[in-house]
């Protein structure tokens, strides 16, 4: 499993050419499927959007991918998953009973798949299968039955 | 599980969809059914700035009252103001404020004046959200003059905009926090009830 906190700035790497291709500046969560859709990236030539899909690996030191051109502007999909409205980090969590559980201080994903696998709150974790909604008010997880 | 809530608690929660928005914040409690049960909530906008809402949420499109915020499905669930006001209306609700009024029991004794509305609120979507005991400033005859304590009501009661009319054995049932209010009203309506 990897953090949030570990993944970004972690440096993006073609395998075809060895170059730093950008820097994960933020990763884009997409609340529908509870995983990570792209990674938002910084100091690259032909955009700042890399799609999960279009990833190699997400590796413990680099992020790999085949070649810079994987790497777009973002798609309209993306684009309405991009800013601070739905970043989770520092958001507070509001359980679907309405009930304030804390806030979001870190989310751990799966390397492989980009699936979000659990959301660290200050003092409580919530499994990243209650993942409903991340909104600019909050983040909103089903309630435990 | 269903828990105990003061309107007043209940007044700024902010209105909450699934999707993490909040979309409005609740201005007041609209009541139904003779004032037994909660018709909706009016709305207002969020933020500093920001007025009444012209639409309001009923309470059939509250997915959970909890202790933070209100939650909705989405956006598309509120409705105009008046459409929740005229449903209230035709359920042979009062919408008259409550708070003020004086608390008379059917023998004449006055227990005090409502400050607060104690709620029963249901925890599964289509459950209700009922009116079960007022918080009230205590008078002379409850022995404890100016505090506030809270007293169970029966499902319905008469009421003028001034007085409440409440059975004499009323007072037997008043209790001080909300933690052992839910038993008090549970007890007090048994016994209005009668025996079975």
């Amino acid at each position: 499993m990897t953090l949030f906190s570990e993944a970004k700035g972690r440096q993006v790497v073609s395998t075809s050419t060895a170059d730093t291709v950008g820097k994960v500046h933020e990763l884009v969560v997409d609340p529908a499927t509870r995983s990570v859709l792209a990674l938002e990236l910084k100091k690259t030539a032909s955009g700042d959007t890399l799609r999960y899909t279009d990833i190699t690996a997400f590796g413990e030191d680099a992020v790999t991918v085949a070649g810079a051109d994987a790497i777009t502007e973002a798609g309209e999909d993306v684009a309405a998953l991009l800013g601070k409205d739905h970043h989770l980090i520092g958001k507070r969590v509001l359980s679907s009973a309405g009930d304030d559980l804390g806030k979001v201080t870190d989310v751990e994903f799966a390397a492989e798949s980009g699936r979000v696998t659990a959301l660290h709150l200050e003092s409580s974790e919530v499994s990243g299968q209650r993942l409903l909604g991340v909104g600019s008010y909050a983040v909103v997880v089903a309630a435990e039955q | 599980m269903s828990r105990l809530m003061r309107t007043s608690e209940i007044t700024k929660r902010p209105v909450v969809t699934m999707a993490g928005e909040d979309v409005a914040q609740v201005k007041d409690v609209v009541y139904a059914a003779g004032g037994g049960a909660v018709g909706g909530f009016t709305l207002a906008g969020r933020g500093l700035f920001s007025g009444p809402l012209k639409q309001s949420l009923a309470w059939s499109a509250v997915t959970a009252l909890g202790s933070d915020a209100v939650m909705i499905a989405d956006e598309s669930v509120l409705e105009p103001t008046q459409t929740l006001l005229d449903a209230s209306a035709a359920s042979g609700g009062s919408g008259g404020d409550v708070l003020g009024s004086q608390v008379l029991t059917d023998t004449g004794t006055d227990l005090g004046t409502v400050v607060d509305v104690v709620l029963e609120v249901g925890d599964t979507r289509g459950g209700a959200c009922d009116v079960v005991g007022y918080e009230i400033e205590a008078s002379e005859a409850l022995g404890t003059k100016g505090t506030k304590v809270l007293i169970p009501l029966p499902d319905t009661l008469a009421a003028s905009g001034q007085h409440l009319m409440v059975p004499a054995s009323a007072k037997d049932f008043v209790s001080h926090d909300l933690a052992g209010f839910g038993a008090s009203v549970a007890a007090f309506r048994a016994q209005l009830e009668g025996p079975k």
